[in-house]
């Protein structure tokens, strides 16, 4: 994995190879466009691409980010826009895109849903002509957003995670040209998570005591796509399905799931609901009397508020993330400058999806030759073909697009090579008071499993 | 199905029927007593939570003065809901309907600006007791039991206000006819204004009880509201005791259902019971029916 030197402490500089000097790469926009493109750190890549246009003094970039500022999902909606934030201003220090400094503009999508989400993205372009839309994720608009960005020819980015945004693209890419999801459809959850209690029994590091595998998701199409997707390929894993219910959404109260499960003790436990508090309160009311089974959870444990909320019920609980900042050369550097900006208890790796997603449209607008505005479909086609053809690696690994759907690449489930796939991070909580660590994929893990302590 | 399954049920339904009789009592006071559905009843849970957060994990103090902070903001926005709003509805036409919209107009300010303020990622409560005591066939959380008994005392501690003191009469009789009550020397806006205040007391540290088994977010006062205006209406209006009632029984049947029919049956269940007894009962259960002579 590269290494990191004083200079790029401040932005991941390095480009070309691990011993690469910063910025001595020779890059330009032709060579980019004509030979493969493969960016490792983006900065480096912005600032050949920008040549001498480094004071970003040229007439603004209008960028539309249509988030949850408000509601249900707010903490997330505020982190979203940190990233932005925190991206915006590091591209704009290197000359923006092509000596154009990025402007953010944000539209408050409150409790999400297609009207709301279409209406605020609608605004973006009518109020603000904004030229791409990065938004973090929001939930429940049966992937309307990629209608307004089609419907006005504005690149988006998004991070909804739902294998509907490539049924939706695959029905017409010549439509959806511009519609790009930053991290792999949720689907490879499931998949991804069975491959790691295989790799994880043959590693020696835990035995099954029985092959029942309980599946807890919520009402919502996050949770159910991942729970169908790791029912109907347990039996090639060699488990049977003990328990597979489903709760409301949100769902703090779990004392009846929980008499289910000590009725009939599976292996693993996998919970697809993804609300922190809901899964901490989960853990408390867990740990009073546990079963001896593996917990594995969905998302929230990545939020401070799990650890904050569940304290030293939580140590020994799974989880996986297909998109998160990882711990290295990379990710660290980026960590500390998010929370000395924002606080200790900032969400960096929910920040890191709309920071990683800012950067990767600036890089290929810059390479494409500049950004399009609403409308100019001509311009758009070609930075979106910049992002396809851009292999970025980034805070949260390596981005490239899968051409079946535009969503990122899922390493190592769906794709073998770590170097073309977003990696699917497995971490475990192993002490509260810490971040948990991550255990998977091998190529990047930092430490082992440890068995949870409730088990003997 | 084993002797420790039913306790856990029987567990769960305590616990739920708690969490929601501490949502109930306040929003029951208020609009039992003055037919005002005071939609700001949820951001009242929440202030409370946040303001017993501020006074022991910000301010540093000690964890009874959480609890007084509590009740102190909860005050405070009972009497700002009061001047701000309230004092000039109570009399106009169609004040019932109006203070909806108006409460809830309140309800959407105050939940923002407690996002402003905390931020909106979600975090414990530091007034909580860890914890669990063994019996028999079950494990039961300190913190559960305190939120049974504390549910109970509040509500004795309302219905004994508004039974056997002086106020409460004054209350009843705003409640029974509000003319009437004025032409008999009982001070209309006053009582308005302590019904307020003390209701936005009791559901401030309802808030504390309710946060310390769950956790503090802005928005963590809308589902108890749902569940407190379901319980106020198939009690009957101003009928606390019942309304308190009514929470129990009706997490039993959700726990029961949840456990049988799977977890997203509860709440459907729990309608359906509710859809029932008001076509049996329309006053509610423990409701009385007006009859207006013309």
């Amino acid at each position: 994995m590269p290494k990191n030197s004083d200079q790029n402490e401040q932005f991941p500089t390095q480009s070309g190879n691990a011993e690469g000097t910063p910025g001595a790469s020779g890059l330009n926009r032709r060579s980019l466009l004509t030979g493969g493109m493969a960016a490792v750190g983006g900065a480096a890549i912005l600032s050949q691409v920008n040549g001498p246009a480094r004071a970003a003094s040229g007439d603004p970039i209008p960028i539309g980010a249509a988030l949850p500022l408000s509601g249900f999902a707010a903490a997330d909606g505020v982190e979203f826009r940190q990233g932005l934030e925190l991206a915006a201003d590091e591209i704009n220090a290197l000359g923006g895109i092509l000596g154009r400094p990025l402007e953010l503009h944000y539209e408050d999508t409150g409790d999400m849903g297609a009207d709301n989400v279409s209406q605020a993205m609608q605004r973006l372009v009518d109020l603000e002509n904004v030229h791409a839309i990065i938004n973090g994720y929001n939930v429940g608009t049966s992937m309307i957003e990629m209608d307004v960005a089609a419907d006005n020819d504005v690149i988006l980015t998004h991070f909804n995670t739902f294998i509907s945004h490539n049924t939706k693209f695959l029905e017409d890419p010549e439509r959806y040209y511009g519609c790009f999801q930053g991290d792999p459809p949720e689907y490879w959850y499931g998949p991804g998570f069975l491959l790691f209690l295989q790799n994880l029994e043959k590693s020696g590091a835990w035995q099954r005591p029985n092959n029942k595998l309980a599946i807890i998701p919520s009402a919502n199409e996050y949770s159910i796509v991942i729970a169908n997707a790791m029912r109907d390929q347990a039996s090639e894993f060699g488990f049977e399905i003990s328990l597979f219910e489903t709760v409301p959404f949100p769902n703090s109260q779990w004392g009846p799931v929980l008499a289910k499960l000590r009725e009939d003790p599976p292996a693993a436990v996998a919970i697809t609901h993804f609300l922190p508090q809901d899964l901490a309160q989960f853990m408390v009311q867990f740990t009073s009397q546990p079963t001896q089974s593996l917990i594995y959870m969905q998302y929230g444990p990545s939020l401070p508020a799990f650890r904050d909320i569940g304290g030293e019920n939580v140590n020994g609980v799974l989880y996986s993330t297909v998109i998160g900042a990882l711990p290295d050369d990379f990710g660290k550097p980026y960590e500390r400058r998010y929370k000395e900006r924002f606080g200790e208890n900032s969400a960096h790796n929910t920040a890191s999806q709309t920071y990683e997603g800012l950067w990767h449209y600036s890089l290929a607008a810059a390479i494409a030759g500049g950004t399009g505005e609403p409308f100019d479909k001509e311009q758009n086609k070609k930075v979106a073909a910049a992002m396809n053809g851009l292999i970025y690696r980034g805070v949260n690994g390596a981005t490239r697009f899968d051409p079946e759907g535009q969503s990122a690449f899922c390493y190592p489930t769906q794709i073998g090579d770590p170097s073309l796939g977003m990696p699917h991070q497995f971490l475990q909580h192993q002490d509260y008071r810490v971040q948990a660590r991550l255990i998977a994929p091998d190529l990047y893990k930092t430490h082992d499993f440890v068995a949870p302590p409730w088990m003997k | 199905m084993s002797p420790e399954t039913l306790a856990q049920i029987v567990l769960t339904g305590l616990t739920v029927g708690a969490m929601y009789a501490l949502a109930t009592i306040g929003l029951s006071l208020i609009w039992g007593s003055l037919g005002m559905l005071n939609m700001a009843h949820g951001v009242l849970l929440t202030i409370g939570g946040y303001s017993a957060y501020a006074a022991v994990s910000v301010a540093g103090l000690p964890w009874p003065m959480g609890i007084v902070a509590a009740l102190l903001f909860g005050a405070l926005i009972g009497l700002l809901l009061y001047l701000g709003v309230v004092r000039w509805m109570v009399g106009t036409a169609n004040f019932e309907t109006n203070i909806i919209i108006a409460s809830f107009g309140v309800a959407i300010a105050l939940e923002n600006s407690i996002l402003q303020i905390f931020g909106g990622q979600p975090f414990g409560q530091p007034l909580v007791m860890r914890g669990a005591v063994d019996v028999g066939l079950v494990s039961i959380p300190y913190q559960n039991i305190i939120i049974v008994v504390g549910s109970a005392g509040l509500m004795l501690v309302a219905s004994y206000v508004m039974q056997q003191t002086r106020l409460g009469r004054a209350i009843r009789a705003v409640s029974q006819q509000r003319d009437a009550a004025g032409l008999m020397g009982v001070p209309v806006q006053r009582i308005f204004l302590i019904v307020l205040v003390f209701s936005g007391m009791l559901s401030a540290i309802s808030g504390v009880m309710l946060t310390s088994s769950t956790q503090l977010a802005p928005a963590l006062g809308q589902d108890p509201m749902i569940k407190a205006f379901i319980m106020c209406v198939v009690a009957g209006l101003g009928h606390i005791g019942g309304a308190v009632a009514m929470a129990f029984a009706l997490a039993m049947v959700e726990a029961a259902s949840q456990f049988w029919l799977g977890a997203r049956w509860g709440f459907p269940v729990l309608l359906t019971l509710v859809i029932l007894v008001l076509i049996v009962r329309p006053a509610g259960l423990f409701g009385r029916v007006s009859i207006t002579r013309l």
